[in-house]
């Protein structure tokens, strides 16, 4: 006879990942491409043939930026880590570079100490920079790793929606081709990831709180927008991934204005929210889902999305929360709605965000504000000002830097030094709380 | 309604968008949608959409509802008032752009627009 009880049961664990670290010391360019004795061998005429098959993009050209170096990266798009899926459902990346298919389980192998950089001059004004040594060095997670650099040329006359849609494409299919390398590789490190059902969950930890990660995309338009299984994050509603869908590329950065507000899709594959709660998972508390919602301009759908959001948080019978938000202004109105709507419905919300505080720290940090919006961590003030060196190489554009977010005309000194705020730097404060910067 | 200072956003958006087209500033722009908001017309788009900071981009555009309700709408107007306050702590800078970096910024202004109004056209 069918027995619901123990059938339940029987199907409550629903996903377990493995990832697998290959570790990479260092990339040099050769005649063929293989990871040995952890060193990346890139062959760029195959990596080139393969960027080149989009003909939107004229030409590509790659360089390697190693840390402790002194070059300059600039203007950065977007970082990515390589990965391949060895078994288990989908690819990596699914509906966009691997099928359409569920991610999330199985085994995947990463890369781990380098990353695929894409940069573009896709407008006039542009975002980020990554130096690899030097003061600079230290805002910026990416100056550890060793980077394969793409700079991709478009072709004349290219509008600047499909010159993003190519130089993202680009990136993502250089880490596809340099994750397969690692195929048949042993893993010099495994981790494991596993997440229960609603009813496993439910009974396996009875005595610590429900936690959530609830994890804002941005998702406003034109170089503003993230997807999710390949679809545009504007029109989802929120819903519940397993954590470990987004360690296999289920979301992906199409965010490149500001290099402050944004998650690279590195970031995306290693949020270390999702890593930090894995850690405390079933030891102080017991890490349920993650939530994803998005940041529309339109003020209907930002009431929709909260209200959907909380709604999720109250049907999972949550005790807490841990809220990212992800760009500057608008999403700040996002972030206090879902923690208002999150709040009312009994949860506890923590919320990680950055600050605009103005240069001297002493104004407003967010658009928007609530009471109830008592629990934060910050990632640091983005308006706070440094000065980087100059550095012997620079790939990609220097001219752009007057260009850079938190530059302005005199920020390129004639020295070759640069006065700018830190937002001009990939990844300085990261509002999901990756690196290091913070603030009491 | 859509209230702009961003000649693409007259120039292409569907016939049938009432637009309130002026030539002035950012912070023009936030001022007068502040002005409709006092006299009951309902924000219908964030002010500060879009990462571009408002000391980089020079324009703006901001729908609103076609109509006062006749009363005050304390949301919108404490939004506004926030983005208003959020644009003057930001430190000024001179005009940098060229003309096809301006164009630039049209562009992506123009993108928060027709995104916001895929929103209403379900």
């Amino acid at each position: 006879m069918y027995n619901i009880a123990e059938r339940q049961m029987e199907r409550s664990v629903i996903l377990k990942l493995e990832l697998g670290y290959i570790d990479i010391k260092d990339i040099k360019f050769a005649d063929k491409s293989e990871i040995k004795d952890g060193i990346l061998y890139v062959n760029t005429e195959e990596l080139k043939k393969l960027v080149l098959e989009d003909e939107d993009i004229k030409s590509v050209a790659f360089d390697i930026a190693k840390p402790g170096e002194s070059v300059r990266i600039t203007p950065v798009k977007d970082v990515i880590e390589p990965r391949v899926k060895i078994s288990g459902r989908g690819g990596v990346f699914p509906g966009v570079i691997g099928p359409v298919d569920t991610v999330g389980d199985g085994v995947t192998y990463a890369l781990r100490g380098m990353a695929v950089v894409t940069a573009g001059k896709i407008v006039g004004f542009q975002e980020g920079l990554i130096d690899m040594s030097g003061p600079g060095a230290a805002y910026t997670p990416f100056s550890k790793l060793n980077n394969l650099v793409l700079v991709c040329d478009p072709i004349d006359g290219i509008k600047q929606h499909e010159y993003e849609h190519a130089v993202r494409f680009a990136g993502l299919k250089a880490a596809v081709y340099l994750g397969e390398l690692a195929r048949n590789l042993k893993a010099d490190e495994t981790k494991v990831f596993e997440t229960c059902g609603i009813v496993e969950g439910l009974t396996k930890y009875p005595g610590l709180p429900r936690v959530a990660y609830v994890q804002m995309l941005q998702s406003q338009g034109l170089m503003h927008d993230t997807y999710v299984y390949g679809v545009d994050a504007k029109k989802i509603v929120p819903t519940i991934l397993h954590p470990t869908e987004s360690m296999d590329g289920a979301i992906l950065s199409g965010n490149c204005v500001s290099a402050c507000d944004k998650n690279p899709t590195y970031v995306h594959e290693n949020n270390s929210v999702v890593a930090d709660l894995f850690a405390e998972h079933g030891k102080t508390l017991n890490f349920v889902c993650q939530i994803i919602t998005n940041e529309n301009v339109y003020l209907a759908d930002k009431r929709r999305s909260s209200d959907w959001t909380a709604k999720l948080c109250k049907m999972l019978n949550l005790d807490g929360v841990i809220l990212s938000q992800e760009g500057f202004g608008n999403p700040d109105t996002d972030l206090i709605m879902n923690c208002k709507k999150i709040e009312a419905e009994g949860v506890k919300v923590v919320m990680i965000t950055d600050e605009y505080a103005g240069q001297d720290g002493k104004s407003q940090s967010l658009a928007d504000a609530d009471a109830v919006a008592d629990a934060c961590v910050t990632a640091g003030n983005a308006n706070q000002v440094i000065v980087l060196p100059k550095m012997d190489k620079v790939i990609g554009v220097v001219e752009q830097v007057p260009k850079l977010a938190g530059s302005n005309e005199h920020s390129l000194r004639p020295d070759g030094t640069i006065e700018a705020e830190i937002q001009i730097i990939t990844g300085a404060t990261n509002e999901t709380g990756f690196g290091t910067l913070s603030a009491r | 309604m859509i209230i702009t200072n961003n000649p693409l956003v007259k120039a292409n958006l569907p016939e049938e968008t009432k637009i309130v087209y002026m030539k002035c500033s950012y912070k023009d722009i936030l001022i007068k949608v502040r002005d409709l908001c006092y006299a009951g017309f309902l924000l219908k788009t964030h002010p500060l959409s879009g990462s571009v900071k408002p000391n980089e981009t020079p324009y703006k555009s901001i729908m609103v509802s076609d109509a006062s309700t006749g009363k005050t709408d304390f949301d919108s107007c404490e939004l506004i008032s926030n983005a208003i306050s959020t644009y003057e702590k930001f430190a000024k800078l001179p005009d940098k752009w060229p003309k096809e970096v301006l164009l630039d910024f049209q562009v992506v202004d123009l993108s928060l627009m027709q995104n916001a109004l895929k929103s209403i056209d379900l």
